[in-house]
């Protein structure tokens, strides 16, 4: 089985600095790779995938300094998916961008295996932590971010949280811990398609203003719309630019992006049937 | 009246301030603006000291606390290494994940709070950035069970219970003063996570105090080895226990040998098993509920080995308790040596 629609993955260190072309075929692959890895279980976390595939490809494909040779490289920006269900999408960019063998993807959800549907660090040092249980993943980021001044290894902390995680108390206690140290060195990617377990994010509880809330935690706060890679590829420059804040980038996010039977159908964990995922990689199609 | 507008101003205004952190009986009076000093001169401060020492060797040490800087004596290190030092506020969940995130780029991180912030407030945020990945955190918790005026908020009577459920944890607590530099040693030398459960000194050791030892993971036997009945006790009761045990010998004529069990998991199966076949009772003293901690540990040893021994568990019986003195509280629990040989002495009959 041909699992990645680019036939070699990258295997570059340091920052791949894609130009948006290619990372919109990588977001496209990304969301082929998706459909496939959840039509096997026939549910899961398909929406969040395919609404954060152009977050991933800019991430991983154009701004993070990564080796995949040496996935504890020690100058190399940290990672986190906060957001730990979100791992088809997650690992289907491993393994585009040369992390682990693509043929470890025929393992997703199988039983023993160190793909689990919550990404844990049993698939090793490619991992920067176990999360899933939602609100820690930006305490262990900040912690992360203030090791590198403590020691003066230079290196970047991206994590990816999503809104809904917003709702734990845990994360407001890492956004003021954030800017009072001023960890200019760390950066939130926030994945807002307003969803969650129960609906919409307004019916279980308000989050807006979300920007302002972040400004008051004394945040640099850079909102976009999260499928645009020329906005999201600015947005990594100005955090890497930014010397007294940590910042945040508000990337409001379509749930099914990309896939006509699925987009905007907000289902924390959707129902895949076959003939909606052949549907949806036929829409897709091949890259050009 | 002025309303203070700075911090400065508001420090100035402290000019007393008791320190309730301490047992009950002991209040003291702190000029200002020395909220850094809360105890009144003269008293070690053998944590903080031993911490400080540990970091002059290993650069690799840093340090957190949620504003209880001074209360769990990091002040000293603060000071010392404050390029090191990282105040997480009153915020005990983001302190565990933030020290998860340093240990995981190569440090190792002492996080400091009171037993039950460190354990029932911050429990999965434990279990999942520290014991889960084995990260080489140092969770240091003060205030250990029934050791505060403070109420029932902050009696830690389960911690070890939390602690010792959590696969990879190695639980710690010294029986006093004199114990915890070899705490604080054995701690930084066991790489992953570490619970190390103590009280401050209220008063400096006499001048000819020696240190006591600790090894890792093995029962110290104490006083007189001989005897029907052997005490396994626990940090704060590991005192009242030996002397519990001298007044049975010298009042009633029944030899006690006691044992400290400064190391709470990984537990000394081979020492208890042993011990159990030489006595007809054994009994164990904790100062934290009898579930889950130290008696629940010997009563697990010596039932899956068959052991026919009797076991008394002394400790909190399946009760909140209150806001007291710690002499108060340990009497009313049955923690005191007249407490423990009275029930030792029922026990025989």
């Amino acid at each position: 089985m041909n699992t990645n629609a680019f036939p070699i993955p990258w295997q570059q260190r340091d920052r791949l600095a894609l130009p948006v072309a290619e990372l919109r075929k990588v977001a496209h692959a990304l969301r082929r790779q998706v459909i496939k890895l959840v039509r096997r279980h026939g549910q899961g976390y398909v929406q969040q995938g395919l609404g954060a595939a152009e977050i991933f490809a800019s991430l991983y494909f154009n701004d993070a300094r990564i080796d995949p040779a040496h996935p504890r490289w020690e100058e190399r920006d940290r990672c986190i998916l906060s957001t730990a269900h979100n791992s088809a999408l997650f690992h289907a960019a491993l393994a585009l961008r040369g992390m682990i063998p693509a043929e470890l993807l025929d393992d997703y959800i199988k039983d023993g295996s160190a793909l689990e549907i919550n990404v844990s660090e049993r698939l090793g040092p490619v991992v920067e932590g176990t999360f899933g249980s939602l609100g820690q993943g930006l305490s262990v980021a900040a912690g992360m971010a203030a090791a590198s001044r403590i020691s003066g290894v230079d290196y970047r902390v991206n994590v990816i949280l999503g809104d809904g995680e917003l709702e734990e108390g845990q994360v407001w206690e890492a956004a003021m811990f954030a800017g009072s140290q001023r960890l200019n060195n760390l950066c939130v990617i926030l994945d807002l398609n307003w969803m969650q377990v129960e609906g919409h994010t307004d019916d279980v509880l308000r989050l807006a203003p979300i920007a302002d809330k972040w400004l008051a935690f004394g945040w640099n706060v850079i909102e976009l719309d999260g499928h645009d890679l020329c906005a999201l590829l600015k947005a990594f420059a100005d955090a890497r630019a930014e010397t007294t804040k940590p910042t945040i980038i508000v990337a409001t996010t379509v749930p099914g992006k990309g896939v006509s039977l699925l987009e905007g159908i907000i289902s924390h964990n959707a129902k895949l049937p076959a003939e909606v995922a052949d549907a949806a990689l036929e829409e897709l199609g091949e890259i050009a | 009246m002025n309303t203070p507008t700075s911090s400065q101003q508001v420090r100035e205004r402290m000019l007393a301030v008791e320190d309730f952190t301490q047992g009950g009986a002991h209040t003291s009076v702190i000029a200002a603006p020395s909220l850094e000093k809360p105890l009144g001169d003269g008293v070690p401060r053998y944590y903080g000291e031993a911490l400080q020492a540990l970091a002059r060797e290993r650069t690799g040490i840093v340090a957190l606390s949620a504003d209880l800087t001074a209360p769990t004596e990091t002040d000293l290190f603060r000071d010392t290494f404050p390029r090191r030092f990282l105040n997480a506020g009153i915020a005990e969940a983001n302190m565990m994940g933030v020290a998860g995130g340093l240990a995981r780029s190569g440090m190792q991180a002492w996080v400091h709070t009171f037993c039950v912030f460190a354990t029932r407030r911050a429990y999965d945020q434990v279990a999942m950035q520290i014991a889960y990945p084995h990260a080489d955190v140092k969770i240091v918790g003060f205030l250990p069970g029934l050791s505060t005026i403070l109420g029932v908020s902050h009696q830690a009577i389960d911690d070890v219970a939390l602690m010792r459920a959590l696969p990879h944890m190695t639980v710690i607590e010294p029986s006093g003063p004199a114990q915890i530099p070899a705490a604080v040693r054995a701690a930084a030398d066991h790489e992953g996570p570490v619970y190390l459960r103590l009280l401050r000194a209220s008063a400096a050791l006499a001048p000819d105090t020696p240190w006591e030892p600790l090894e890792l993971g093995r029962i110290q036997a104490l006083d007189d080895r001989d005897g029907d009945v052997l005490i396994v006790a626990s940090g704060l009761t590991v005192e009242p226990a030996r002397a519990a045990a001298l007044a049975l010998r010298e009042q009633h004529g029944i030899r006690v040998a006691v044992a400290n069990a400064h190391t709470l998991k990984p537990f000394d199966a081979d020492f208890v098993l042993a011990q159990a076949r030489r006595r007809k009772l054994i009994v164990t003293v904790e100062n934290h509920s009898t579930l889950g901690g130290l008696g629940s540990a010997t009563a697990e040893v010596l039932a899956e080995a068959g052991s026919g021994v009797r076991l008394l568990r002394l400790g909190v019986r399946d009760r909140f308790a209150q806001g007291a003195s710690m002499q108060w509280l340990f009497e009313r629990h049955g923690l005191t040596a007249t407490g423990i040989a009275d029930a030792v002495g029922s026990a025989l009959g």
